[in-house]
């Protein structure tokens, strides 16, 4: 269990980084917090020939509350659990992170790793879809901005070329006003899903529910939305259209069967954590 | 002393006078004193095989099969040895003419021998089966090497089911047996037949019972010097070293005399490491081909693929029971799910075969009948992990039991029992274990107590109101222990087993006490120097023990099956009582008075009603070793004594209850509590048996609930990291209770039992039987394999909404007549 040979360099600037991407492009991967690139790489599952360590650029880490929460992509996993303007901003991002790896790994890893990283089992992603995130994207000779639904495209892959690194993460809402709920089911404290849900909804002062993201992880090859109940729940008082919306759910995803649970399995529990998620929203405001 | 007399016999009885005298000066036995060993532990220090580092030393890595079945077309060596870096590339054919094979067996008349090549570069049995080996400057160029090895497989058809590789025509892992099974036992003691006829009811059932192992934090790692002069020194993480130089200088062609075995430190062993593997044969093999010391340090992939599995038996269960819940007799049969080949040197019949002979526990039945095959499949071989067999075995019983209990409206604490043993005595069983008292029953009565059973059943009830399912799951065992040899006879291994101490006082009076057990985290440093302290009636700090190499302790056997209390304890009580009587003949002649009045205690020998008539250990030690004509006449110097000690039969017992809740929707079961009793007889340290408890029922919480090494049809290994092979962390594992009571073994010496096993036996099933019994308003809901994940809840879930039970299969079993015959036709 030790990599094969690889170069490795460490950039000190996002231009550098891109630079250096751009001249190594054909087989090249970013180093933020390695908690899943360097056990693939001990395992000769991913064999880069150059790595480029991005923990040294200063302006990748960091958290900011302007209007706007950035993120920045090589802020450790427990920085983002600690802060509270996080926690101001959108609670849900906290209650997340709870389920993110465990102590070790959420001290390495990073937010924009995970982001990057697309595993549609992880927290992160759900998230960032559940917000509405937009990644900031950096190329050689120019910046991006991607909707969280343009960027994760299957397993382990996003929108970005091979010359691009994950800058920050932008949530543009805040959810001072909204309600929300995260639920996941794991085989153990600290796994990948087998099934998640991150769902947050505005209600207006009539109970009615105005605007509703209800993302799902562990049950496709990104984390997906589960539009179809999303679309029952606005306009409607969301305890009353929690077990139907569940059901959509349920029908909309098809996911796929491993080892850990089958496809019916997945699908039994989105409806059940659907269901539990909107049941929170609609009694208590918000869930672990 | 006539010590050649004495040693390793085996056979040698002590006076009970002696241990029993040892238990009366008892002022360090049974406290809770702190372990020695955690220093070094604690403060980073611990040496273990991978702190070894040697002047030259090279590496090795190993190119192991990604095929579970193949014939190997060729391996070409090219690549590899044109790397800068890699010194040698070793297949089968290199090491014919000087590595041995490996012959296992258990010696007993209905168990072919597997004979082996030790590194077989020809034919590949298992995903992760060694086919050759790189030696390099670094284990990084080592792991290159191996990359740059190119393998044709010419593929084979993998033998993945256990039941049809028994079948005749199925593919054979080896052609010129002419078949896959190397044992077929059967046994029967009582009128299985009559008691079946006259019970009013018969039940049966199927159990598969998963694959999982130790994987220990420290996996293995060998390093092996085989020096100019001819002698070898091996660094294994072994809990056996002894019998790793027994076993492995007959293939490396060597004198055991000229062969040193150190396992200094090693960070689990949990019966996995009590066998012999083949890289202690090839990574010695490595070095003396390379003129060079070659470590290898194994890692996780290999640990996981191709160290060794344990407790995967599928059993096929009958029990004749009457309308009040009286068990007349039970009838098992027991599938060993072996690998490639039979671990050396249990083999896999260290599953089937004790799961089979413990098949009636403590319940007094009047007939027992039992078979067991254990066929080979091309998986990593099958071998022993804390509780071996008893584990599934107990699981098949113990899940029965509560179907039973739900089917005949009895409560599961009330039908054990109504069938149990009585406590106290001692007991001979149906198979004829010979039982010398517990607290079968009391076991179950104070976990009773501790969980407020009756509440906790009215609990449950409102809470199912409350659309809330809790469940408890009851598991009650006996453990046979210790590892003699009529222990192991007992449960089929007909072999000698005994282990020894010897203990000396040094010129200076401190302690010396050496045994063949192995110290790998069960603080024998602590607890046998507290056995020692009470024996000699010297102060605990005054004594170091000595284990884990081969050159500096006593010849033994190494620590396995919870034996080192007993075996370990008993040989220095033995040792120990001689040393002691020489001291005081010593003093006694030192300071002219009879034997009788000398009073040894503190490290001092005080004259009895005279106290500034006393001498100090080290004017003691002094005399014995230099006192020339001071000393007793015709009294030789030295003041040690070796012993040995083969206990008879002894069984531990207990109690674990497991408190569940289940969440309906998703299968999540929320494991909240285990509540257990243990009866170790005279216990030696509460503290560390804490400890053994907690590491012990985590472990079985695993196989219950979380580890499953899988593999698909094809015989792809699923569980090859840690992502998937789910050991229970801290967030897994609950808050666990543990109470005592001591029912001193009638037969043993001091009446210590065995204990550190219990755990992994019991709390997979105490888990098992909780989930079912949350569930169990949802209809006939059976377990029928482990471990239980969510996925497996929510199928039982569907089924039993569905109006069939269980996890698997679908169908009634066949009884185990039918099978048995299908299986003689067959073949």
């Amino acid at each position: 269990m030790k990599p094969a040979p690889f170069k490795y360099a460490k950039a000190e600037t996002v231009a550098e980084a891109t630079a250096l991407l751009d001249q190594h492009a054909d087989d090249v991967k970013v180093l933020a917090g390695g908690q899943s690139l360097i056990p693939l790489m001990n395992m000769r599952l991913a064999r880069p020939e150059v790595l480029i360590d991005i923990t040294g650029i200063d302006e990748l880490s960091g958290i900011e509350v302007n209007g706007a929460l950035t993120i920045g992509a090589t802020t450790r996993h427990v920085e983002v659990l600690r802060s509270n303007e996080v926690r101001a901003f959108a609670p849900i991002i906290a209650a997340a992170m709870r389920h993110v790896g465990h102590v070790g790994v959420r001290t390495r890893g990073t937010f924009g790793g995970s982001v990057a990283h697309a595993d549609p089992a992880s927290e992160i992603p759900a998230i960032v879809i559940a917000l509405d995130g937009e990644l900031t994207v950096a190329g050689p000779s120019s910046e991006r901005t991607v909707a969280a639904a343009d960027y994760f495209v299957s397993t382990f892959t996003t929108d970005m070329e091979e010359n691009e690194i994950l800058t920050a993460v932008r949530f543009p809402y805040p959810l001072d006003r909204a309600r929300w709920s995260f639920h996941e089911v794991a085989r153990r404290h600290g796994d990948f899903a087998l099934v998640g849900v991150a769902a947050v909804a505005e209600v207006d002062d009539a109970g009615v529910c105005t605007r509703a993201r209800i993302a799902l992880s562990g049950v496709s090859d990104v984390p997906v939305r589960a539009t179809a109940a999303e679309e029952l729940v606005v306009g409607s008082t969301i305890g009353e259209v929690a077990a139907e919306a569940g059901r959509l759910a349920e029908r909309q995803i098809d996911p796929g069967s491993d080892f850990h649970a089958s496809a019916e399995y997945r699908k039994e529990v989105a409806r059940a954590l659907v269901t539990r998620a909107l049941n929170d929203m609609a009694t208590k405001g918000e869930a672990r | 002393m006539a010590i050649q007399e004495t040693l390793n016999t085996g056979l040698n009885i002590q006076p009970e006078a002696e241990a029993d005298a040892v238990l009366q000066r008892r002022k360090y036995i049974g406290m809770n004193v702190l372990r020695t060993e955690d220093p070094a532990f604690l403060t980073g220090r611990g040496k273990y095989t991978d702190d070894v580092h040697l002047t030259g030393m090279l590496h090795a890595a190993f190119l192991r099969s990604a095929q579970p079945h193949a014939r190997i077309v060729s391996i070409d060596k090219t690549r590899a040895l044109a790397l800068d870096g890699v010194i040698d590339v070793i297949t089968g054919e290199d090491l014919e003419d000087t590595v041995g094979p490996f012959s296992t067996t258990v010696h007993r008349p209905e168990v072919e021998t597997v004979t082996r090549a030790i590194l077989n570069s020809k034919v590949a049995l298992y995903v992760g089966q060694p086919l050759a080996i790189v030696v390099a400057e670094s284990r990084y160029l080592a792991e290159d090497g191996v990359d740059a090895l190119d393998v044709e497989y010419e593929v084979l058809e993998p033998v993945m089911d256990a039941e049809k590789a028994l079948e005749e025509g199925s593919p054979l892992l080896y052609p010129e047996m002419g078949t896959n099974n190397f044992a077929h036992i059967e046994f029967q003691r009582g009128d299985v037949d009559e008691c079946f006829e006259r019970a009013d009811h018969v039940f049966k059932k199927r159990f598969h019972a998963g694959r999982f192992m130790a994987a220990p934090l420290e996996a293995r790692g060998v390093i092996a010097d085989w020096d100019a002069s001819g002698e070898l020194t091996v660094w294994s993480s072994s809990q056996v070293p002894n019998l790793v130089r027994t076993y492995t200088a007959g293939p490396l062609g060597i004198a055991e005399s000229k062969m040193r075995v150190i396992s200094e430190g090693v960070g689990g062993g949990f019966g996995m490491k009590a066998h012999i593997f083949d890289e202690e044969v090839l990574i010695p093999a490595a070095s003396q081909r390379v003129g060079a010391p070659v470590k290898w340090i194994e890692d996780r992939y290999e640990n996981l693929a191709a160290s060794l599995h344990s407790k995967e038996v599928i059993v096929y269960l009958e029990m004749a029971v009457q309308d009040d819940g009286t068990f007349l007799a039970f009838k098992g049969h027991y599938i060993g799910v072996g690998g490639a080949w039979p671990a050396h040197p249990w083999t896999s019949l260290i599953d089937p075969l004790p799961a089979a002979s413990l098949l009636p526990s403590f319940y007094d039945i009047e007939a027992v009948g039992w078979s067991i095959d254990a066929p080979m499949t091309n998986r990593c071989p099958l071998g022993a992990y804390r509780g071996v067999g008893w584990t599934p075995g107990h699981s098949a019983r113990e899940t029965m039991i509560d179907d039973i209990a739900r089917e005949l409206g009895i409560d599961p604490l009330e039908i054990r029992l109504k069938n149990m043993i009585p406590d106290g005595e001692e007991f001979v069983t149906v198979t004829g274990m010979k039982y010398d008292g517990g607290s079968y029953s009391a076991s179950m009565l104070k976990v009773k107590e501790m969980i407020d059973y009756d509440g906790l059943r009215q609990k449950q009830a409102e809470l199912r109101k409350e659309g809330r399912y809790i469940g408890i799951g009851w598991s009650p065992w006996v453990e046979p222990c210790a590892w003699g040899s009529e222990v192991a006879k007992a449960n089929g291994f007909a072999a000698e087993f005994f282990d020894a101490a010897s203990v000396t006082i040094e010129p200076d009076g401190s302690v010396t006490v050496t045994t063949g057990c192995h110290n790998h985290g069960q603080a024998h440093y602590t607890t046998l120097a507290q056995v020692t302290a009470d024996t000699l009636g010297v102060p605990f700090e005054s004594i170091r023990v000595i284990e884990n190499d081969s050159a500096t302790a006593v010849y033994g056997t190494g620590t396995y099956a919870s034996r080192t209390a007993v075996v370990a304890g008993g040989a220095i009580m033995r040792a120990g009582s001689e040393v002691r009587d020489k001291i005081i003949r010593l003093a006694a002649h030192a300071m002219e008075v009879s034997p009788e009045d000398i009073d040894l205690a503190e490290g001092k020998a005080s004259v009895k009603g005279v106290p500034d008539k006393v001498m100090t250990m080290q004017e003691i030690g002094m005399l014995a070793y230099y006192g020339g004509p001071n000393r007793i006449p015709d009294t030789e110097p030295t003041l040690t004594a070796t012993r040995s000690y083969d206990p008879p039969e002894t069984y531990s017992n207990g109690t674990i209850v497991a408190i569940v809740e289940v969440d309906i929707e998703t299968g999540k079961v929320h494991l909240q509590h285990i509540a257990a009793c243990e009866d170790c007889g005279t216990m030696l340290n509460p503290m560390v048996i804490d400890g053994q408890m907690h590491g012990a029922i985590a472990q079985g919480i695993g196989g219950g609930m979380y580890e499953d090494l899988a593999y698909d049809a094809s015989g792809q290994f699923l569980a090859s990291s840690l992502m998937d092979y789910l050991y229970p962390s801290t967030t897994e594992v609950p808050n666990i209770e543990i109470a005592h009571i001591e029912t001193p073994s009638t037969v043993t010496e001091g009446g210590i039992k065995g204990m550190g096993e219990s755990g992994t036996i019991a709390s997979p099933v105490a888990c098992l039987n909780a989930i079912a019994d949350a569930i169990s308003p949802f209809g006939d809901i059976k377990i029928m394999k482990s471990p239980i994940g969510p996925n497996d809840v929510r199928e039982m879930l569907r089924a039993a909404a569905a109006g069939s039970n269980g996890s698997a299969p679908a169908t009634q079993p066949a009884d185990v007549e039918t099978r048995l015959s299908q299986q003689a036709e067959g073949a």
